[in-house]
Order: C-alpha cells, then sequence, then structure tokens
C-alpha cells in the first residue's frame, strides 16, 4: 500500500495567525507520495487550519508549504486544484440545491471549456462534452454506490448524510488530484456508515496507487484502518510521528488529549 | 443504464443537452404547453384591452383561482416537460401566441405602450437574474443602469451633425451602462451581503441626485428624444403587414420583444451550460468554488457585466420609446420594483420574470381606482409573496443537464 | 471664519441625526443579522406623530413645554411600538430567509409607511409645518452665532446617544440584548426569552429613529413623507462605513458623513447640488478600501 515515492506535500516553518492566537506554530511536516497520512490531535491543535492554510483559504504568517517542490504558499486557492490538490470540508460543502451532477462537474471544472462561445454557441460539442463527463462521474460514484449513480439527477439536499460525503469525495477525485485532503469524513455519519465510507476511500485509493490522502479524523478506529502513517499536532506544533500504534502508546500524545497526569 | 441517451438522435440541433421524461408523455405535455401559452396570451390581450374596472377584477381573479389549480394539477411541470421536449416547435408556439397578441391588440396605442414597458422591464429582470438569481450579486441599482442606457441615448440625440444610426445607439445603451457599472466592480467585488448590498444602494441614489443636480442632461426636468429609425424602418410610421394596419408603437412592442427573447436566450443558454455551473457554485459557497479552481472574480464581472448591458439597452430603447426621460424615471423605488419582479418571479427562474412584470407593470396600470394606491399596494403585495411563498410563482427548477436516470 | 464656523455647526447637528440613524441600523443588525430598511420611514412616523401630539397639546391649550412632552412621548412612544409590531409580526418569522429577501421586505415595510403617511395624513403630500417648541434667539460665540435649540437638540441627541449605550452595556436587558447577539442559541438554553428580547430591542433602535425625527422637525422646522429614504440610506452607509454591529462605528460614520457633506458645501459651494454625490462616492470608496467597514473586527470565516 506504501509505495512511498518520495515527499508530495512539504510544510516549513508554517505559522497561521488568527489575531493573537498561533492556530500554526512553526509546524514541520512532510506527506509523501501515495501514502495515507492521519493528521489527528485534540480540538483546536491546528488539523483543519493547516487544510484551510495548504488549500489556499488562510494566509501563512510565516514558512513555506511545497507541493511537488514548488512553492504554493502565496498561490491563490483558485490555482491549487490546478496544481493537483482538492480536498473535503468539515461539514459537507455541498451547493445543496444543484444537482449530484452539478456538484460533481465542479470539481472537474479546470478542464471544462471557459469561454462564452465554447459555453453559449459550441452546443453540440457542449452536450458531447456532458455525456462524457456524466459517465464519468456515473463510473465514480458506482465506485461507492451504485444507487448514487443512478442519482446524478437529484439535488444535493435530497441525498442522506453518508451518500453527501460521497459526492464530496467523487467532486474532488474527479479532478484527478495527486493529493486528497479529507477533513473529518466520519463528522454526522454513524460508526456502520463510516465503516463503509473507509473501505470505500481504501478501494478508490488501491485502484488509484498514487493518490496520497491526507486525513483529519477523531475516529481512531478508521484512522487505525486507514493510514499508513499518522502526525500528531497539539497547539499548532508536530508533537509525534509514526505507525498509529507506536503514536497511540506516546506519553506526549497521551498528555496531549488527557491533560497531564 | 436502461437507455443510452448517444444513441437517440438529439431532439433539435441547437439544445440537443435538453433532454426530459419518457417520449410517450411528451406529446400530451406538449399539447398542455401549448394550451396554456395559447390560453395566457388570451388573457394578456384581453386584460390589457379591457376597460370596464368589474371585468378586469373578475378576470384577475379567474386568473389567480386557475394558477392555483395549475399548480395543484402539476401543470407548470407538464409544460416544462413539454416545451423542454420538443424546445423548437415550442418557440414556433410562443412566436405566434405573441404574433396572435399584436394582431389583436394592432390599433391599441396604449396597451402597445404598457406591454413594450413590461417587456422593457422584463428584459432588466433578466439581467437581474443573471446578477442576482445566478451568481448571488445584489444590485439595487438596476434603474440607474436602466437610466445610464436611457441618457446615452438621449445625449447622443442632441450631439450636432453627429448621425448615429439607432441600433448602434442601443447598442451604446448597454456600452454606457457596463462603462459606469465598471466603475463599480472593484467595490462589488471587495464587498460581500449587506456591505454589497449598500454599494449598489448608494449608487443608485446617487446617481439620481446627480442626474437632478446637473444642467448639461436636464436636471429634474429630463431630455427629449427622437423616435427609433431602425435601418431605414421608421418607427414613427404605423406599420402595414398584410393589409392590416398597426399603431406606430407595434414597432416598439416588436423591437422590445425581440430584446427581451435575446436576453431569454442569453439567460438560458448561461444557464444550461458549465458557465451557469460556476455562477451557482459562485452564489452558494464561494470558499468552495474557489478550492476547486474557479476565478470568483471572474465570474461574478461577468455576470455583472451581461446583467448592466441588458439593462443599458432596454433603457436606450425605452427613452426613444417613450421620447422623454427624466430622473424621476429612473428611482431608488423602480430599482426595487425591479429586484421584487425577479423576487416575486421566482427568483433564478428566468421564465418567472415574464408573469412578475406583467402583473407589476400593468396591474397598477389597469386597476384605475388603485392608481392612488398603487405604491402601497405593490408593497404590501411583495411583503405578502416573501411571507407566504418566498420561492415566487414559478420556483426555480434543479438543473438537469445530464440525460435522465441512466 | 464666522461662515466656516456656521458650517460646523450644522455638520454636527447633522452627524447627530445621522449617528443616532446609524446607531438604530448597527442595534437591529447586532442582535439579528438584519438590515431593517424602514428605520427611515419609522424616523417620518414618528415625525408625524410628534406633530400631530403638538398639535392637539397646543389645541387643548397647555403651555409649549407640555406640547414638547407631549410631542416626545408620540416620537418615541409611536416608534417603539412600531418597531416591536414590525419585529414581532415579520421579522422574526423570517429570520431564516435568505438576506436579501428580508432587506426587500423591510424595504417593502418602509415603503408602506411611507405611501400610509402621504395617503392619510391630511394634505400629506406636501411638506408639514413643525412647531418650534423651543426657546428661539441665540448667543454669539466667537463670531458665530448659535442658535439656542440647536444647542439644546445636540445635547439631547449626544444624551440619548450616551444613554442608549448605558442600556446596552450596563443594565440586564442590555445583557441578555448582547447574549441573543452572541448566539441566540446559547442565549436561549441560558433562559434569555428570545422571543421578547427581539422585539424589545427593535422598540429601543426604533424609538432612537422617532426621537431623531423629532430632533429633525425641531431643528429644520418642517417634516415631510419623504423625509425617511434618504435618511436611511444615509444612516445605512453611516453603519456599514462605520462597521456592522459596532455602535461606535455607527457614530463615527454618522458624523463623517456629515462632515462629508458639510465639507462639500463649505469648499465648493458652487457644486453644493452634488453633496450627497461626492459623499456616497466617499462612502462607495471607503468600504472598497475596508470591506467590513472601519472599525469593525475581521470576521474569520469557518470552513
Amino acid at each position: 500500500m506504501s509505495a512511498a515515492g518520495g515527499v508530495i506535500l512539504e510544510a516549513r516553518g508554517l505559522s497561521v495567525r488568527f489575531g493573537g492566537l498561533l492556530a500554526l506554530n512553526a509546524l514541520d511536516l512532510t506527506v509523501r507520495r501515495g501514502e495515507v497520512l492521519g493528521l489527528i490531535g485534540p480540538n483546536g491543535s491546528g488539523k483543519t487550519t493547516f487544510f484551510n492554510v495548504t488549500s489556499g483559504i488562510y494566509a501563512a504568517a510565516a514558512g513555506r508549504i511545497l507541493l511537488d517542490g514548488r512553492d504554493i504558499t502565496r498561490e491563490p486557492a483558485h490555482n491549487l486544484a490546478r496544481l493537483g490538490l482538492a480536498r473535503t470540508f468539515q461539514r459537507a460543502r455541498l451547493c445543496l440545491p444543484l444537482s449530484v451532477f452539478d456538484n460533481i462537474a465542479l470539481g472537474a471544472q479546470e478542464r471544462l471549456p471557459q469561454g462564452l462561445v465554447d459555453n453559449l454557441l459550441r452546443r453540440r460539442s457542449l452536450a458531447r462534452d456532458i455525456e462524457a463527463l456524466a459517465e464519468e462521474a456515473r463510473t465514480l460514484a458506482r465506485l461507492f454506490n451504485p444507487d448514487l449513480a443512478r442519482r446524478l439527477s437529484d439535488p444535493a439536499i435530497a441525498l442522506g448524510m453518508i451518500d453527501r460525503r460521497r459526492v464530496e469525495i467523487c467532486r474532488a477525485l474527479i479532478g484527478r488530484p495527486k493529493i486528497l485532503l479529507l477533513d473529518e469524513p466520519s463528522a454526522g455519519m454513524t460508526h456502520e456508515e463510516t465503516n463503509q465510507l473507509v473501505d470505500e476511500i481504501l478501494a478508490v485509493q488501491r485502484r488509484n496507487g498514487d493518490l496520497t490522502i491526507v486525513i483529519v479524523e477523531h475516529e481512531m478506529g478508521l484512522i487505525e484502518r486507514i493510514t499508513d502513517r499518522c502526525i500528531v499536532l497539539n497547539y499548532g506544533r508536530k508533537i509525534c510521528e509514526g505507525r498509529f500504534r507506536e503514536v497511540a502508546a506516546d506519553p506526549t500524545v497521551r498528555e496531549a488529549y488527557l491533560g497531564p497526569s | 443504464m436502461s437507455v443510452n441517451p448517444m444513441s437517440q438522435p438529439p431532439a433539435s440541433a441547437a439544445l440537443p443537452a435538453v433532454r426530459s421524461g419518457a417520449p410517450a408523455r411528451s406529446l400530451p405535455d406538449f399539447a398542455i404547453f401549448a394550451a396554456v401559452v395559447a390560453l395566457s396570451a388570451g388573457a394578456v390581450a384581453f386584460l390589457v384591452h379591457a376597460e370596464d374596472q368589474r371585468v378586469i377584477l373578475a378576470a384577475l381573479l379567474g386568473l389567480g383561482l386557475a394558477w392555483a389549480a395549475a399548480a395543484r394539477l402539476r401543470v407548470i411541470a407538464a409544460v416544462e416537460r413539454g416545451s423542454a421536449a420538443h424546445p423548437w416547435p415550442a418557440r414556433m408556439v410562443m412566436a405566434g401566441a405573441c404574433a396572435a397578441v399584436l394582431v389583436v391588440l394592432r390599433q391599441d396605442n396604449f396597451g402597445l405602450l404598457m406591454l413594450a414597458t413590461v417587456l422593457i422591464y422584463a428584459t432588466t429582470c433578466l439581467g437581474l437574474t443573471i446578477q442576482l438569481g445566478y451568481a448571488g450579486l445584489s444590485n439595487f441599482a438596476a434603474a440607474a443602469f436602466v437610466g445610464c442606457g436611457g441618457y446615452t441615448a438621449a445625449a447622443f440625440g442632441r450631439i450636432e451633425g453627429l448621425a448615429l444610426p439607432d441600433a448602434a445607439v442601443i447598442l451604446l445603451g448597454g456600452v454606457t451602462a457596463v462603462a459606469v457599472g465598471s466603475a463599480l466592480i472593484l467595490p462589488v467585488l471587495r464587498t460581500r451581503g449587506h456591505y454589497a448590498a449598500l454599494t449598489t444602494l448608494a449608487f443608485g441614489v446617487m446617481f439620481n441626485v446627480f442626474l437632478d443636480a446637473n444642467e448639461l442632461l436636464g436636471g429634474p426636468q429630463g431630455l427629449k428624444l427622437a423616435p427609433i429609425n431602425l435601418f431605414g424602418w421608421d418607427f414613427s410610421q404605423d406599420p402595414v403587414l398584410f393589409g392590416v394596419e398597426f399603431s406606430f408603437y407595434a414597432n416598439y412592442a416588436l423591437l422590445c420583444l425581440a430584446l427581451t427573447a435575446g436576453a431569454l436566450v442569453l439567460a438560458g443558454l448561461l444557464d444550461r451550460s458549465w458557465m451557469g455551473i460556476r455562477l451557482d457554485a459562485v452564489r452558494l459557497d464561494e470558499v468552495a468554488a474557489q478550492v476547486f479552481g474557479l476565478r470568483v472574480a471572474r465570474w461574478k464581472i461577468l455576470a455583472f457585466t451581461l446583467g448592466n448591458a441588458l439593462a443599458g439597452m432596454a433603457g436606450a430603447v425605452y427613452a426613444k420609446m417613450t421620447g422623454f426621460i427624466a430622473p424621476n424615471n429612473f428611482t431608488l423605488g423602480d430599482s426595487l420594483m425591479m429586484v421584487s419582479i425577479v423576487i416575486l418571479g421566482g427568483i433564478g427562474n428566468r421564465w418567472g420574470v415574464l408573469p412578475a412584470a406583467l402583473i407589476v407593470v400593468l396591474l397598477p396600470e389597469k386597476l384605475q381606482f388603485i392608481q392612488e394606491y398603487r405604491l402601497l399596494l405593490f408593497a404590501v403585495l411583495v411583503i405578502l409573496v416573501l411571507v407566504l411563498s418566498p420561492g415566487g410563482l414559478l420556483p426555480r427548477r434543479t438543473r438537469t443537464l445530464a440525460g435522465g436516470a441512466a | 471664519m464666522s461662515m466656516i464656523g456656521q458650517h460646523v455647526l450644522n455638520g454636527l447637528m447633522q452627524g447627530t441625526i445621522y449617528g443616532l440613524v446609524a446607531m438604530g441600523f448597527t442595534i437591529f443588525f447586532g442582535v439579528m443579522n438584519v438590515i431593517k430598511f424602514s428605520h427611515g420611514d419609522v424616523l417620518a412616523f414618528g415625525a408625524f406623530g410628534a406633530l400631530v401630539a403638538a398639535a392637539g397639546a397646543a389645541a387643548a391649550g397647555l403651555p409649549p413645554g407640555l406640547q414638547l412632552a407631549a410631542a416626545l412621548a408620540a416620537a418615541v412612544g409611536l416608534t417603539a411600538a412600531l418597531g416591536a409590531g414590525i419585529a414581532r409580526a415579520l421579522i422574526l418569522p423570517l429570520r431564516s430567509a435568505p438576506p436579501l429577501n428580508m432587506l426587500l421586505m423591510t424595504m417593502m415595510v418602509g415603503t408602506v409607511i411611507r405611501e400610509a403617511i402621504r395617503l392619510f395624513f391630511p394634505g400629506g403630500t406636501n411638506p408639514q409645518r413643525f412647531p418650534s417648541l423651543l426657546p428661539s434667539g441665540g448667543t454669539t460665540l466667537g463670531g458665530v452665532f448659535v442658535r439656542t435649540d440647536g444647542l439644546i437638540l445636540m445635547a439631547a441627541g449626544i444624551l440619548l446617544i450616551a444613554l442608549v449605550h448605558h442600556v446596552i452595556t450596563r443594565t440586564r436587558f442590555g445583557l441578555a440584548m448582547r447574549a441573543v447577539a452572541e448566539d441566540p442559541e446559547t442565549a436561549r438554553t441560558m433562559g434569555v426569552n428570545f422571543a421578547r428580547i427581539v422585539p424589545l430591542t427593535f422598540a429601543l433602535g426604533s424609538a432612537t429613529a422617532g426621537f431623531a425625527g423629532l430632533l429633525s422637525g425641531l431643528y429644520y422646522s418642517e417634516i415631510n413623507y419623504g423625509m425617511g429614504l434618504l435618511i436611511a440610506v444615509i444612516g445605512f452607509s453611516a453603519a456599514i462605513v462605520g462597521g456592522l454591529g459596532n455602535i461606535w462605528g455607527a457614530i463615527l460614520g454618522g458624523y463623517l458623513f456629515a462632515g462629508l457633506q458639510t465639507a462639500v458645501v463649505a469648499a465648493l459651494p458652487g457644486l453644493s447640488d452634488y453633496k450627497n454625490v461626492f459623499a456616497f462616492v466617499a462612502v462607495i470608496a471607503l468600504i472598497t478600501w475596508r470591506p467590513t467597514g472601519l472599525l469593525a473586527e475581521r470576521a474569520s470565516e469557518r470552513v
């Protein structure tokens, strides 16, 4: 599973500041190509902040982020999709009134025609593009749930929580990213649903061997099953790194979660 | 996959992306569509022509009941399916209905002027639909952009020795509105929510104060304009077609109809393309849109520009049609009326704009006894719609670009 | 010199009225996240109520002092009731609607109030003379003529601002209000009666508008049914420029707007018709520069 082939994402001395609060404090971490990395830590330790600064939503106060060796610290959010980065959000951020297909198509938008002429006047080729993308979306959705593949025309608001998560992950995958950031995929789902989703994510990763996944999660069972490696954050710093078993046994980690004993 | 959409020949050459429903149902649906269009055209012609207040009230009551029944019996959904299944025949039916209304009202000066005004409002509101309904940009200065177009037409008419063709003047109306609007682009892009609403609101009020104070543009008295002459087609002459004589206002009604149809086509093509999805994403979730590579600013500018261009062109035609414009025609109240039309029709649904514009523009003109109370009743009506049916007359449907349930 | 002094005084008076109106906008926004655009028309409603009460008291043969008291009671009482009514009937039920719908709704409520005054007040289409109930005359200070009533009105306006600030920061009601503003859910679980606090807050905010309407009537000796519209746009601008939800921002915005108007009139008398054009251009420029207002904390969006 872990075909570690060098570094794909790297943070060097990365700091993010909210007013007087250092959400990330000179964080150093590396993500290796093709691995599934778990990012864990207590609430407010900076996990989601790391995702937000990496995907260009927050600005870094100091330090650098490198994607495939390229400095993306100051890259605007809308350029990162093209560079191979995709993500999901803690509270599934789908466009609820739009159809499942529209939501998934948003993830592919980098390769869809941008100009007025292509969109408004070349309707035949537009129709062909739409069918091709719909087929791709169906194939992708079928990996998760065959039923979902039949519901591309339904509004996202009609879906249950687990299907919304699946659509979100499909939206991230259809852009064929190199690295996928999953922010708490288990939030709002039952234990069984979470397990199911984990199997599906692993299946996708296996099919797509060079896909790197970074996952933020509180559900430790999920982390244990899915990750090759874990990084523990506390107060915006990395306090531990290694396989889940090793990390879970580490006294500093226990202290971070349970408080000093 | 039960049906492979690619194996069927597209229903039409122009809009193959639109496909819906089982073929077996599409013929009855189309019949329902044609019947509804014919009935609506009849109702419009009747309402515009009727004078007796009691008859008008009774007709309105009947229409209201018919609307409620139609909603109950899912007639509106059938109409949508019917027209989507056969787009070109549907367009022919609509064109025929419009022609029939024109023929029936051929000598009714005031009626034709009213209808043309409704279409001017509809065109502007289609621009607002692109801004507000698609991209989520609040614009409380639509009337000011209409005014930009109107004053451009008036100003070009006053320059001695410069005889621009009127087609160019109308286009320039749109260009001016876009140019004036571009001064607002930076504030519109940088602000959100109420802060964005204020920028356009302040601009609309400012525009009016400016016109009132500006002697060159006629001040509060306004400016006069000459009638339209489009490539030798003199709009001040009563046209004769197939031996039937029309009022000269039929020229304007026809031009306004063309403008509205163009705006409808534009809004429709936008909506049913990748751009429609992008604009919706910008409206619904800017952050997610950015993360997936959307240049939010670019799409906002596009929507703002297209909307203002439509308003400006509508304004130029309006000014030429009425022959006279003054700051009073382009007040904050008018802008609010336009936003109300968009919400009343069902925000984001381009077809909803038509019945909503008809109601808002036509009713006060026709119901003489409410003349004095028109603003009051209008405001109450909008409040009622917002409280009781915030989706409007024709709530927007989920876009289905990809072929049915495959 | 005396001209400039006169301009400064006028600007201060105008700024006090704008500040009071902007404060109302910011209070409503703080508690319910809504822009109550009918605020300006509520102000006009208060002014007309005060006019009726003063006329009634005069007809009953009461002395000017009591006429003033009647006018004040009517302006504040009527607007408070109207504000609470609007909150209860329209704003609370629609609080989950999109902001645009809410904004349009309150604009239409304003239209209803405005049209009702025009149609149902005797001669409502024309401007109405407002009686002068304050001592006339004035003194000359450093070459500047100062109207006594102007001084009294300005002092009253500033006093009211201080009073409202005191209510919000120092009373139990103010505490409940701020709790609702911070987090309605938590406030409810803490025992704050949401459905009661919101109308009361709107009553408070609207009463300041009624007071501002009275000030404006007394100072300019004339009121008209449409006076609220421009004041609403200006008050909204002031609240936005200052930063929504920030009372000091609103007051700063109010004086800033009046200052801009006055500066144009004083520096370019030939362009005084354009004073609002200049002021609005400045407002648009200011919010382009500071998109969340001058004094607002930068709201970080939770992702």
